[in-house]
Order: structure tokens, then sequence, then C-alpha cells
């Protein structure tokens, strides 16, 4: 039977936990500028578009699967809604057009990996590759501009002094917490990535969860990019650049495992809290934010290592 | 003469790319004369040199039934070392070492983590593509190593029979590889270990020692590949073989590696890594744009799956 | 009284392989039913298709009075059969409460209302005599608790007919003591408990009536009070000889690999033997009495713990697989597709996979044209068909496979061959092959550790017949003394 990681990582969220109040409060100490409300915006919104990602790829690392897509995702939704916004098209189409177009990208990742059987690295990593080009050529390498004003206010604009894509993300995050724990469809992905088998002589229609999860997945990303095309007022191929990468640390460090059945949105939270705090101490600090790739380098395989012992001392006894 | 060493990594696998190059390049000469130019033909094979140590790489973790991310940075990291040390006046033979050093130390930080400490090999490469991209990064501050001594570009430039000398010996490289894995036993005992790892360290073979000496040779390889890009392009620089790994594992898989491991073949993932090159270079020569080369590969690879999977419901595996 | 569950002319064909035999028996509501015999008997058949796995090939079922067609484990469930097996269905990352309420969860708009789902599992978990707290994760209890979890489940489930598989194969005492309180306790409430075993003082104490299966057919169906374990013995074991194999007639030499307080907990502990060259030394007992792990250890898979062993006079401590083939140990093992073939290689790389040293040259590569003669040489000497060293193994039926495994471990010639369940899941043919082979090794002076659960295989072929039961070596006994039910005695007691 799988081994349960389940007791490994609430050890693991613990630690995190210490290590992002450490690491607030050497900054706090250190740098006057750091515990105010500005920086914390700042802090949050220069991690907000990973944190969408992070969201949905929760659920599919959750599963026991892998989502290398929604990097290109993000500026495809981007792009998308920038080239119809452009053509002039009003704002709620475009963005539902968009993101109807992410979803049913997210669905072909999901029939590949339910229907033809295929290892869904592959599958997404076939999606990504294709959306990456498509995206350069669609804007032939520079920004697409000319966006109707009241575009930029899902970007730029706030509520109650918040940012706007905070709260949108604040409620994302609310809403597929409270449902990836409590809510008994959602929680088949538990039942998917702990034991495909009992799951489905349990009665779980797996290839339709897995749909599901896939295309939350990717409209996720496309969430993000249309967030980031209204916070830029461009849409461009290289938004979220390698983002796929940061985005499965966070989830990773944030206790999932990538064999599936563990994981939590509270969990990647805090993952994504302590690499965007990390970030921001690095450029506060001066220390060299070309730090920062050996610094999650460093996090992933140590995180790993240490769930691996944990789980191997535990099942010792 | 030519075994077949499991359904997937088959002559016929490699037989069917062949042929569909064969069909491309024909479809190509025929559309754009251009083609068939020498400075064209060059071209692509120069535009080769880079991917195919990659490929063979990502082919050999592949059999072994692993997966390696961290390629692409391996490349970068080997590559900034090398050139930050020829520019500190360390003689050539000692930079190339060092670059050569430092992607094996990377390879056997890989090995060691998956082998001794039993860790996913996603995970592991993973952690370690940020590792030396990082380092990459920090050692170059983000800039571009140049001012190289004229030896060593002379190195990436020299022709031999109109051929950069970079493509012999990859070609080279390539035909030792695809036949070692084929023949030398204990670089074929990977195919065992790939399809069933506990089976074959019952049947006497040293599965651990065959895994990590396997991601090390992956990394040296990246540092070839290194070596060729830092000495024609003239530089060292961070950001070299970003997505690299990934064009990699695509052309193995097209070439036949299964993810599942035990099935793979150096000469299909060469053919795999043509087979992109020539889309790519129609795509330049039809004059569109030549963005068009990652929606190919992708568009590529998800048809090889599709086949693949329809090819597997007809022949009735048994599970 | 009307049966809960009918059983009527059942049949079962796998290809050639009929598995079960117009095989009819009732099982009562408020009953424990158990169903005995050996392995290869059909018994796990049978529960297959009870719970919906497999549809018969003749016969009926009845549930009710009424005939049913399962359309699969789904539709069992619902109609109040569950199975337990000895692989557990659980999700070790979630809690009991989750495991034994899994898709019936009670909920207001899709949320689950977390406090009356625990009340609910502890319910459940009451209903079977269990205290168990339903908020911990499942894979911290015990594979004892676990199994509750999965009984608590399927009550849960309102299953009417229990079907357990080997419920005590991996308990401890105290836990198999348990169990049995709660299959009393369900008893009593009306539920029909359906226990297949082989453990006879289990079932006899057990259960109100007891069928036998024997080669896939039914020979009777008994009330436990009036037989008695003899009479099972008799009943399980008796049948129309077959032509067998017979043990070589050579005498045995000199030892060859003598084991001395070989252990390795928890598995085994105090075992000693000797095995002579030539000699074919059966190990018999239960599964999980430890004879694999025995195996493994000798073959250096697994290291000892306690003990030491000697090969042909001198110290032999393997630390890996290689030392020991290197030595001139071979293991056949019992899990053929786990362990052994190399599925998507062809017949030829699985044949020559262990003894690639002979068809090297000198520098180290692979000679094909002598890949291609060894390997063939195998095959036909051993019969395997299609005779194609090129196939894919996977393609080959379950006895085929079994001989190319066993081509593996000639080439390697060794002078100790463990052979571990050699023909399980093999048709007659194979399994003729098989012996024939064996005795050949025999007679020309390797030793054979002979792993099996077939008894008449053990029998026919063996010198000395070493019995294990909880992973102690209990008796070795000659040839003259070893019958089935002596067996049986000491394995099953």
């Amino acid at each position: 039977m799988p081994r349960s990681r389940l007791s490994a990582v609430p050890a693991q969220q613990l630690a995190l936990v210490f290590c992002i109040v450490a690491l607030s409060g050497f900054m706090a100490v250190t740098y006057p500028g750091f515990a105010s409300i500005e920086n914390a915006e700042v802090i949050a919104m220069g991690f907000v578009f990973e944190g969408f990602m992070a969201l949905g790829m929760t659920l599919v690392i959750v599963t026991g699967g892998i989502d290398l897509s929604v990097g290109a995702v993000l500026p495809f939704s981007a792009i998308l809604t920038a080239l119809l916004l452009r053509a002039g098209v009003p704002v709620p189409p475009a963005v539902f057009g968009a993101l109807t177009i992410a979803a049913l990208i997210g669905l072909l990742n999901a029939l590949a990996i339910s229907g033809l059987r295929v290892h869904p690295f592959i599958v997404t990593l076939a999606t990504m590759l294709s959306l990456k080009g498509l995206n350069l050529v669609l804007t032939g390498g520079g920004p697409i501009t000319g966006m109707p004003p009241g575009f930029a206010w899902i970007g730029q604009g706030r509520l109650l002094g918040v940012p706007i894509p905070l709260v949108l993300f604040a409620a994302m995050a609310v809403s597929l917490g409270l449902l990836l724990r409590h809510h008994r469809f959602w929680q088949q992905a538990y039942l998917i990535g702990g034991n495909p088998r009992a799951a489905r002589t349990s009665g779980v229609r797996v290839s339709f969860v897995l749909a599901v999860v896939y295309v939350v997945s990717a409209l996720c990303a496309a969430t993000a990019g249309v967030i980031a095309a209204a916070t830029h007022g461009s849409a461009s191929a290289g938004f979220g650049q390698n983002a796929e990468l940061r985005v499965i640390t966070a989830v990773v460090i944030g206790g999932a495992s990538l064999q599936g059945g563990s994981g939590s949105i509270g969990g990647t939270l805090l993952g994504l809290s302590f690499l965007a705090l990390l970030y921001n101490a690095f450029s506060m600090t001066g220390v060299s934010t070309y730090w920062q790739d050996v610094a999650t380098g460093a996090l992933v395989l140590g995180s790993a290592l240490a769930t691996e012992l944990v789980t191997r001392r535990r099942e010792r006894r | 003469m030519v075994e077949v060493f499991g359904k997937r990594a088959g002559f016929g696998r490699e037989a069917v790319l062949l042929a569909t190059i064969l069909a491309l390049a024909a479809g190509l000469a025929v559309a754009r004369p251009g083609f068939l130019a020498s400075e064209n033909l060059i071209s692509i094979a120069t535009g080769m040199v880079y991917d195919l140590p990659l490929a063979m790489a990502a082919t050999l973790v592949l059999v072994v039934g692993g997966i390696d991310l961290s390629l692409g940075a391996v490349l970068a990291l080997s590559s900034v070392v090398t050139t930050l040390s020829l520019r500190s006046g360390v003689p050539i033979p000692l930079a190339i070492a060092a670059g050569l050093g430092v992607a094996a130390a990377v390879g056997a930080l890989n090995g060691l983590l998956v082998t001794r400490f039993r860790l996913a090999p996603f995970i592991v490469t993973l952690g370690t593509m940020s590792l030396a991209r990082g380092a990459a990064v920090v050692l170059t501050s983000g800039y571009m190593v140049a001012g190289l001594p004229p030896a060593f570009l002379a190195l990436g430039r020299e022709r031999l029979l109109f051929l950069p000398v970079a493509i012999w010996i990859v070609v080279a490289l390539l035909l030792f590889g695809h036949v070692l894995l084929r023949r030398y036993r204990p670089l074929h005992d990977a195919f065992y270990v790939g399809q069933n790892r506990e089976a074959a360290r019952l049947s006497g073979l040293r599965a651990d020692a065959l895994t990590a000496s396997i991601y090390v040779t992956s990394a040296v390889l990246a540092g070839v590949a290194a070596l060729f890009m830092s000495s024609r392009l003239g530089m060292g620089y961070a950001r070299f073989g970003e997505l690299a790994e990934l064009r990699a594992i695509a052309a193995a898989v097209l070439g036949g590696a299964a993810f599942s491991g035990g099935a793979g073949s150096i000469l299909g993932s060469a053919l795999g890594v043509l087979l992109l090159a020539l889309i790519q270079n129609g795509f330049v020569l039809l004059n569109a744009s030549i963005h068009w080369q990652n929606v190919a590969t992708g568009l590529v690879l998800l048809l090889a799956i599709s086949i693949d999977a329809v090819r597997r419901r007809f022949s009735g595996e048994r599970a | 009284m009307n049966a809960l569950v009918t059983l009527d002319g059942v049949s079962k064909r796998y290809g050639q392989n009929t598995v079960l035999h117009d095989v009819s028996f009732e099982v009562a509501p408020g009953s424990i039913h158990a169903v005995v015999g050996e392995n290869g008997a059909g018994k796990s058949t049978l529960m297959h298709i009870l719970g919906g796995l497999h549809r018969p090939d003749g016969g009926r079922l009845l549930l009710d009075g009424k005939i049913v067609r399962l359309k699969g484990p789904l539709d069992a469930i619902e109609r109040g059969i569950s199975s337990v097996h000895q692989e557990l269905s659980l999700f070790p990352n979630r809690t009991v409460a989750q495991n034994i309420m899994v898709r019936r969860e009670p909920t207001r708009a899709g949320f689950v209302k977390r406090s009356e789902l625990e009340a609910r599992a502890t319910e459940a978990l009451a209903r079977v005599g269990s205290g168990i707290d339903p908020t911990l994760p499942l894979g911290r209890l015990g594979i004892g608790e676990q199994q509750v979890v999965e009984i608590a489940r399927a009550l849960e489930r309102r299953a009417r007919l229990l079907v357990l598989d080997e419920p005590t194969a991996a308990l401890t005492d105290q836990d198999a003591l348990r169990l049995f309180e709660v299959l009393r306790d369900l008893r009593a409430k009306g539920v029909a408990v359906l226990y297949v075993s082989h453990r006879l003082p289990e079932v006899l104490a057990l259960a109100d009536t007891i069928s036998v299966l024997r080669d896939g057919r039914l020979v009777a169906t008994l009330v436990a009070a009036e037989t008695s374990e003899d009479e099972l013995v008799r009943l399980m074991v008796g049948r129309e000889p077959e032509p067998l194999a017979e043990r070589s007639v050579a005498e045995p030499g000199p030892d060859l690999l003598v084991v001395s307080n070989l252990g390795r907990a928890p598995a085994f502990a105090d075992v000693n033997f000797s095995l002579r060259r030539g000699e074919v030394l059966g190990f018999a007992g239960l599964i999980g009495a430890g004879r694999t792990e025995v195996a493994r250890v000798i073959f250096g898979a697994d290291l000892l713990a306690t003990g030491s062993m000697t090969l042909g006079g001198e110290p032999f401590s393997p630390r890996t697989p290689r030392e020991a083939i290197a030595l001139g140990v071979s293991y056949l093992t019992e899990d053929r597709r786990g362990l052994g073939l190399f599925l998507g290689l062809s017949l030829r790389d699985n044949v020559v996979a262990a003894s690639q040293d002979a068809v090297v040259s000198r520098f180290g590569f692979l000679r094909p044209r002598r890949l291609k003669e060894v390997a063939m040489a195998l095959l036909r000497r051993l019969d395997v068909r299609p005779l194609d060293d090129e196939r894919e193994v996977s393609h080959l039926s379950g006895g085929n496979q079994q001989k190319v495994l066993l081509a593996r471990w000639l080439m390697a010639t060794p002078r100790v061959l463990i052979a571990d369940e050699p023909t399980r899941g093999v048709d007659v043919g194979a399994k003729q092959r098989i012996h024939a082979e064996l005795q050949g090794l025999s007679r020309s002076g390797v030793g054979i550790i002979l792993v099996s659960s077939d008894l008449r295989e053990v029998l026919s072929l063996s010198h000395r017949v070493a019995v294990f039961r909880a992973g102690r070596l209990v008796r070795i006994l000659e040839a003259v003394e070893a019958n089935e039910e002596a067996v049986m005695r000491y394995a099953a007691l």
C-alpha cells in the first residue's frame, strides 16, 4: 500500500511557519521599511501570479499528476484577451472568451492523460511547448497594447484599499481551500492520488474528476493571465517565464508530495508566502537576487530530503 | 543483425522516423529549392550540435528509469565556469576540464540523491536545476562572459569537410553512444534497470551504481554541449539552455523512450532532433515566424504520443 | 431458512483451464460459512465472482432467491456483498472516518459535515466492537486495525454478505482473536460471512458450515461441529493420482549449504538445516510462514540479522544477489511478473539477464550471435512457445513466462537453486516440463530448495521436507515419513 505521508506534513508546515516568522522577524528588525503595509503589498503583488497558478497546481499534484503548461497558459490568456479587446470586443466577453479557451486546453490535457493513458508530464509538456510557440506567433515577439481604459481596473484598481488582484486571489484561495478540504466532490482528488485502484472500486469517476482538476488548473493560470494583462496594460509572450518551476516549488515545500494524495491549499499558501518573503528579502538586503534560484533549489532539495528522512523514521517504528 | 530491445525502441520506430524525415525533406526540397543549398543544410546541422548531446543525455536517463530536468541549467553553469576560467587566464584544457568537472559534480549530486536517498528524480533534478542555474547567475551577475582567447573560439569555428568540427564530434559521440547502449553490457543493463529495478537487482545487476553513473554521464554530456555553445557563440551565459532539457526529453520520447523507463534509442532520439530541426527549418524557409519551432515540437509530441496510444490499444498489450 | 446467497452450478474457465466446475452451495444470513481448499483449488476465483470482478461462464448466482448478474465490483457492493481482500482497498492518506465513509459522506450542499462523519464512523466501528479513534490517519494504524476499518466500511455500505480472503494471513494472534470476536458479533446481528482460508483450526473454531474445494470442484459441504481436521485434510487433498514426477533416485551427496540459527526479525528466526548435493529439500508451510523470506536471505536479497551459513564448506554471507549468483546460488522468484521478468523486453534478454558474462566479448560487448544461440538452446530445451527469442515476454502465457524465468537461472549454472513456487499459475504441460528440469538438475548434483504451497509437488520431488510455521522451521521430514496429512499437521496446527 502506498506509504502515508500524512504524518510528515504537519511537521513540515510547522517548520515552514517557523521559517516565515523567523525571516519576517529578522527583516523587520534589520530593515525599518520592511514591516509596512506598502512592502507587504509589494511582496504580495510580486508573487500573486504564481499564487493563482499554485492554487490549480495544488489540485493537480494532489491527484498525483503535474501541469507543466500553466506557465504558457498564463501569457496565452493574456494575449487572447488583449487581442480580443484590441479588436473592439467588450471586456466581459473578451475575458470570458479567453477563459473558455484556457478551459478547453485543460480539457485537452485531461483527455490525453485519462484517455490516451499518457503520463501527465509528457502531455502537459507537449501543451506547454505548443502554447509557448503559439504565444510568440500571436505577438510576433512584441507586446500587444491598445486595451480600453476600463480594463486596467482589474489589474490596477483597488477595493477598500486592497489591489483587486489580491482580492481576487484571496477569494479564489479561500474558495478552493474550502472546497478541497470539505467538499465531497473535490476530496476525490485525494482518493485518486492516494490509491487510484481503490478510488475506482469505491466509485470515483476518475476521468471526470481529472478533467475538472486540469480545467481548474488551466483556469487559474488564465485568470492570472487576464489580470497580468490588466496590470501591465499590455500582453507579451514573456509573461510568466519559468513560472511553473516556482509554482511547483511552492506547492512542494508547502507539503504536497509529487506522488499524490497529500497537500493542501493552506500548505501551498505557506509555501508561496515563504518564497515571496525570501525573494523580497533578497532584494531588500541587497543580497544579489541572483541567489534566488540557488535558494529555491536548496529549498526543494532540503524539503524533499527532510520529508523522506522523517517518513523513513516513522516507518521504522 | 539489429536487435530488438523491447517493442518501443524497436527498429520499426527509427524506420518510421527516418521515413517521415525523408518525406519532409523531399517536400521541402520541392517547395523551396533553397532547402538543398549547402548553407541551409549546414545551418541545420550546426543548430543541432547543442541539442544532440542533450537528447542523448535525456535518452540515457529515461532508459534507466529516471528523468533529468537539470540538463539546461548544467549546460549554462558549465559554460559559465569554462568561460570565466578562460577569462582569468586559465589554460584552455584546464578551463574545459573545470567546466566538465562542474557538470560531473552536479550529475553526481543527482545520482547520489536518487540512489542513496531514494528521492524522486523529478524533484531532485528540479532542485539541482535551480541550484545550477542560480550558481551560474551568481557567478556572472547575469552578464555574458566574453573576451575569450581566439584559440578557444577556433574550436567552434573550425571546419572539417564543410561542416563544423563540432558536428563530427557529436555524430561520433552519437554513433558511439548508440552502439554502446545497445551492445556494451554495462550500459545496456540500463534497459533492465529501467524496466524493473528490483528484478534487475535480483538478477545480479548493479542497479544503483549504474543509475548514478548515468546521471553523471548525462550531466557531462550537457557539459559537452556547453563547450560547443560557448566556443561557437564566443561567450558563456547563465541563460543558455533554457527549456533545452524539455526539448531533449521530447526528442527522446519521439525516438522511442518511455517515461516509465526501460526503453529508448539514441539513434531514435537523434532522428527526433533532426525531425524537429527540419520542421523549424521548414518554417524559416516558408518565411513563417521562427517561433513556430516550439509549437511544432509540442504538436509533433502530441501526435507521437497519440499514435503510440492507439498502437498500444490495438496490439493488445497484456497488462 | 432462506439462503442469502446461493451458488448454483457455477463454473469458470480461463482459456483452456477450468478453474471452477459446477460449484453449488448456499450461505444463510447470520452464519459464518468457510471455504477451504489448497492453493489453486479455486477459492480466489470464487471470491472474485461473488465480488463482481468476474462473471461465471456457467451456472448462476442468486441473491435472496433471485438470479443476479453482477455488473462489476460497485454493483456487488450496492447489492450488499462486500469483499475484504488481503491487499486492503483503503486510503492511507485519509483518516479512518474518511475511509469508512468514502463516497457516502454526509454532506450539506456538498460540504462534508465533519462531526456527523466522525459520529457515523464511530458508530460503524462500534458495530464491529472497535474503539479506534476515527480522526487518526489510516496509515498510522497497524494492519490488523486497518482490516477492522475495512470491515467497518463494509458494514457502513450495508453489507449483508462479507467475503473475507485469508484475513488472518498478516495478523498477529492477538489481532486474529479480535477479528473472530468481531465476526461472531456480526453473525449475531444477521450478517453472513464467507470466510475463505486454509487455516483449519481457525475455520473449525469459527465457522458454522464449511465447504471444501478441490481442483475447482466442491467436494463437500459440512457442518463444522460435525467434522474434524483429519476429515477436512482428507477431503482437501484426496484425489485421483496423476502421473507425477518422481524424486531423483540418486542418493544425495555431502552437505552443500549449511544454515545455522538463521534469523531476520520479524519474518523468521532460529532456522537450521543443511542442503546436500543433488538433494531436493522442500519448504512447505502456509503463506506467510516465512519461507520466501528465508530464501531471500540465502540469496542475499535481504540481509540476515542473526545466524550464519556455509556454502561448500566456506563461510557464505552474500550482501547482494550479485554476490550470491557469483558463488553459484540462484533464486527463482515467486513473483514472476513483479520481481522476475522484464516484461517489456524480449525472451532473449530475459533469459540472459543473470549470466551475461557468458555471452560477452573480452571488452564487454554483447555478442548477438552467441546470445541468440544460448537463449534459443534453453528456450528449446524448456519447450517455450512461441519459440521466438525476439518476442516480448509480456505476450506469453503464464506457463511459458515461468519457463523463461527458469531458463534464466538454468543459464547461470548454479550449485544451489532456490525455486519459489515454480509452478504457480502454470498449466499442466509447463508444470511437467519444469518438474522434469528440476529432477535433471538434482540428478546432476545441484542442490534444490523447493518452496511450494502445492503439497503434491513438494512431496513428489523432495528427498526431505522442511515444514515452516509462523516464522520457524518446525520439522524436517524424511521422504518416507512425509505425506500430505503429516505436513499439513505441522504447518497448520
